[in-house]
């Protein structure tokens, strides 16, 4: 039964008010009777409501308008048959007083910043439409210049430079997969390199708070080089890969990032390689995406997202943030929602609002009740068939898509998830099966992980990706091909 | 010439970077010389105007052109003058402000106060959440297990002397997790509570302590939280109660302490600032950050340069900033000092300096002015700081020995810490200040006063100074 059955419409407000006691007894005799699994209001009476004028009923009979204070019909009844009709009255006139202030309010924003004759620019900033910044700072873009080589003290030719002292080294100065390192774009097109690692230390998610500190982690730990059995291959012997070391990022707001990433992202493209981003928070979701758009065309290629959270959220005050990087590159159209993939979702983020949100805009999402319910070979085939319906690939992985047990040191964490095995299947089966055109590997949040876990099989999840390009560099597409030496017994 | 109260210090910018004078080249080789008069006017002159010192140090500079042929030379003259072109603001094209989404229906919501009618009706005052007449340490955690105050007619028909607010804002540099703070020190409950040993008083029993809940804060943005933290600390600051503020990171100084001087006036209060680091950053693209707190409260002259009193210093900054906090009249102590007079002695200044400053006293001590040993769970930790045996003593006195009006404690990041430790060593400091309060309140102000009873058996004549 809905709230409206109890709740006089407002042309019928003269005849309802005795329904209303009509109906509203026969749901008590309900109650009394136990007969009934419906709601169970509690005993109350049209009195409560005589004072309550249209708007303001038509506010309890907006189930949308309750979700916001965490209410629902019942909940409201409950709280009505508390309250005398002054405290109805007072009760639903103060959550609407409330409900109105929450949007920009015309005027809000002409309250002065200056006070005793001295400019205070914060002082008001929570009412005001933007965020003031420092202009007279000097060398106000310097993070974001990059040093040209004129200015080196000693000149070298360019291309990637091996910081390996021995033929054989393990360990000595960290680097993604040991490889060697590229300053500038000059660097990777010399090298001809193909891919290129580059971290993003941006930590202002929704989460814990440690992304910036992945890209270092990771280099710091095994896993990203080396022969992978099942495909067969060894990634790092076949591909030219480098390290183009970090984008500088701003670590106060997400928004002077957002361009800086997209220009390096795009840079790194032109010159010719994959990148493989290393977050960071998902809000860097956006550039990347962005930047692949820029370069090869909003239609020509798909994006995997694997990720407990759709980071579709709408509406908010703020432009950009790791819950609405999706919601964000759909509304500026930079990408056709038809070629998202989204696949692990769960959480209480994903509700049936966000679900039909996705339904109704032509995301393709794969939720983990999909999962459980069809079983992980079907979701990956489904999703490969999905990615094949571009060119080409991207693939944006949020640690949290992995179960806690495999990573706890994720900074949005949610229990439920896949495992390390079906997250490497899926991810060397996608980039040898479709061309990969960038990968990238966000919100690990090394503290929350006293163990070497979560970067050990952050890296892992990156070699799967390597593997797979490289078995496609051979010439191996084919539909979940595995190596035949890793069965003897066939 | 000390500073006026109400008054922005006049030297405060004669280091900010973007607001001091560029100085033109000095020294210029003669070879240099010849080499720069022999390009156009407008690029000699620009180089001589020291312009290019953000992108090139000048020694470098005259390295680089006195070995350079003159078409080099230019091209190096040439590709400063772009940068430069590129990394100074320019109007237009760079952005002044980030703009929001006004048309967010939940543009306010971050900070939206939920109608107090929606609750049962009650009586103005603290909410005490216990069920059991003894106490004890289980139910629902709050700071210091105090009972809880939502309006601020809670706190004035509680005739509250403490409220503690939590302000979870985790924008810091370092590692972040001072969001965490707040509930961190809710939970542990260890260290808040009974008889303070040196003084044998417990400040519960003494005053009106309540838990004010957490103020609101929108974590894309230390400057939009700022406005909110500042007008909840008024709020408890006009009802007479002592602020504390648990953090969060320590931007939230500026609101803290400009909240301070709304209620107490401009130029009233002092401050000691507890911390490894000096946080007097300025001239940054973000007006405030958790490393520019001071700049920003002096440069609104709601604090007077002499009465900033900074303790533990020890994180690597250079000499310029010391140079900058002692022409505009700053008071620091650092590590060093520490080292060379000893901690009694740094203590008995500090102590002399804030008593002597103002009627007014606000603490605020960030975390990491102690040692990583006693406080791993810090986001921008620094080696080589206080133990809590010479932090409790300090706290303690500056609280009971002047009028303290506020207190926070910052940068607590209990993520970083595996342990209880941190967290228990920030609960015993938030003791350590409200025993001072309490003795305050009790008109024990007396210098370094310490419990007969407490701190000697007396069965005999020891010490040979038995009364």
């Amino acid at each position: 039964m809905s709230i409206k059955t109890y709740l006089p419409s407002p042309s019928l407000s003269l005849i309802v008010v005795s329904m209303t006691t009509i109906l509203l007894s026969a749901c008590a005799s309900n109650l009394d009777n136990s007969v009934s699994s419906s709601i169970k209001l509690p005993p109350t009476d049209n009195v409560k409501l005589q004072l309550l004028n249209e708007a303001e009923l038509a506010f309890l009979r907006d189930p949308k308008r309750l979700r916001w204070f965490n209410l629902t019909e019942e909940k409201v009844f409950n709280q009505l048959a508390q309250r005398d009709e002054q405290g109805v009255k007072q009760y639903v006139a103060d959550m609407m007083t409330t409900m109105s202030a929450a949007s920009f309010q015309e005027g809000q924003d002409s309250t002065s910043n200056i006070n005793n004759g001295i400019l205070e620019p914060l002082s008001n900033t929570a009412d005001s439409t933007s965020i003031p910044l420092n202009i007279d700072a000097q060398g106000y873009n310097k993070s974001k210049i990059i040093q040209p080589a004129i200015f080196d003290k000693y000149k070298r030719t360019s291309g990637p430079i091996n910081l390996q002292r021995y033929v054989n080294e393990q360990g000595g100065i960290p680097t993604f997969a040991g490889a060697p390192v590229a300053i500038r774009t000059e660097d990777l097109i010399a090298g001809q390199v193909e891919v290129a690692f580059v971290g993003v230390p941006l930590a202002l998610g929704s989460g814990w708070r440690d992304s910036q500190h992945a890209p270092t982690v990771l280099r710091g730990m095994y896993g990203l080089g080396g022969y992978d059995i099942a495909g067969g291959v060894d990634p790092t012997l076949i591909l030219s890969i480098a390290d183009f070391g970090d984008i500088a990022t701003s670590y106060l707001s997400t928004e002077l990032n957002i361009n800086h990433i997209r220009e390096q992202v795009s840079a790194m493209i032109d010159a010719g390689t994959i990148p493989f981003i290393v977050g960071g928070d998902h809000s860097i979701m956006y550039s990347t995406v962005a930047a692949m758009s820029d370069s090869y065309g909003k239609t020509a290629f798909s994006v995997v997202q694997l990720d407990a959270h759709y980071n579709g959220t709408r509406g908010l005050d703020h432009y950009y943030s790791d819950a609405q990087s999706v919601s964000r590159l759909l509304e500026d159209q930079i990408i056709d929602p038809e070629n998202l993939i989204q696949v692990g979702l769960r959480g209480p983020s994903q509700d049936k609002e966000a679900l039909e949100w996705l339904r109704d805009t032509g995301v393709k999402y794969h939720t983990m009740v999909e999962v459980e319910e069809k079983g992980w070979d079907v979701i990956q085939n489904s999703t490969i068939a999905q990615a094949k319906n571009t060119e080409s690939t991207f693939v944006s992985f949020d640690m949290s898509v992995l179960d806690p047990a495999y990573a706890p040191g994720a900074g949005r964490p949610i229990p439920g998830g896949i495992s390390i095995l079906q997250a490497r299947s899926l991810v060397r089966r996608l980039c040898a099966e479709t061309k990969i055109i960038g990968f990238e590997l966000l919100d690990v949040a090394p503290y929350l992980d006293a163990s070497y876990k979560t970067a050990l099989n952050a890296n892992y999840i990156m070699h799967a990706c390597l593997t797979g390009i490289a078995m496609r560099k051979q010439g191996i597409t084919g539909s979940n091909h595995l190596d035949p030496l890793a069965f003897p017994s066939n | 010439m000390p500073s006026r109260a109400g008054v922005v210090p006049e030297k405060i910018d004669s280091a900010t970077p973007g607001l001091m004078p560029i100085e033109p080249l000095k020294d210029i080789p003669e070879n240099v010389l010849t080499i720069l008069d022999a390009l156009p006017k407008m690029k000699s002159e620009f180089i001589k105007s020291g312009k290019s010192n953000i992108i090139l140090k000048s020694d470098i500079l005259f390295d680089l052109l006195s070995s350079a042929s003159s078409t080099k030379a230019e091209e190096y003259i040439d590709t400063i003058m772009s940068i430069h072109e590129q990394v100074e603001f320019k109007k237009g094209r760079d952005i002044e402000s980030i703009e929001l989404n006004k048309a967010s229906p939940d543009f306010n919501s971050w900070r939206l106060k939920r109608p107090q009618s929606m609750n049962p009706e009650r009586e103005p005052g603290p909410i005490s959440l216990g069920r059991y007449l003894g106490g004890g340490r289980s139910g629902i955690p709050t700071f210091a297990n105090a009972p809880v105050a939502l309006t601020p007619e809670d706190l004035i028909a509680g005739k509250v002397d403490v409220a503690i607010l939590g302000a979870p804002l985790d924008m810091g540099s370092g590692w972040r997790d001072a969001i965490h703070g707040p509930r961190a020190m809710r939970m542990l409950r260890r260290g808040t509570g009974g008889h303070d040993v040196s003084t044998l008083i417990n400040p519960s029993s003494v005053l009106n302590i309540v838990d004010y809940g957490n103020v609101a804060i929108d974590q894309l943005s230390t400057e939009r939280s700022v406005q909110e933290v500042r007008s909840m600390v008024r709020e408890i600051a006009e009802t007479g109660a002592v602020p504390i503020i648990i953090g969060g990171d320590h931007s939230l100084e500026y609101p803290n302490v400009a909240a301070m001087a709304d209620v107490y006036g401009k130029g009233k209060v002092a401050v000691v600032h507890f911390d490894a680091h000096l946080d007097t950053g300025r001239g940054r693209v973000h007006l405030l950050s958790h490393g520019q707190p001071i700049y920003r409260l002096m440069k609104e002259a709601h604090i007077r340069p002499e009465d900033y009193i900074q303790v533990g210093l020890r994180a690597h900054y250079s000499k310029s900033y010391y140079e900058w906090e002692k022409e505009i009249g700053m008071k620091y102590h650092t590590m060093a000092e520490v080292e060379r007079r000893g901690w009694d002695a740094v203590m008995e200044r500090v102590i002399k300096e804030a008593t002597e400053s103002t009627d007014y006293l606000y603490v605020s001590f960030d975390v990491d002015v102690l040692d990583p040993a006693f406080q791993p769970g810090t986001g921008t930790p620094v080696s080589g700081g206080l133990t809590m045996r010479e932090a409790i003593p300090i706290i303690r006195r500056l609280c009971a020995e002047t009028k303290l009006v506020g207190f926070d404690i910052v940068e607590l990041a209990p993520a970083l810490d595996s342990t209880y430790v941190s967290t228990l060593n920030a609960n015993s400091l938030m003791f350590a200040c409200m025993t001072g309060i309490a003795m305050h309140k009790k008109g024990i102000t007396e210098k370094g006063y310490i419990s007969e009873l407490s701190s000697e058996h007396g069965q005999d004549d020891y010490y040979g100074d038995k009364k």
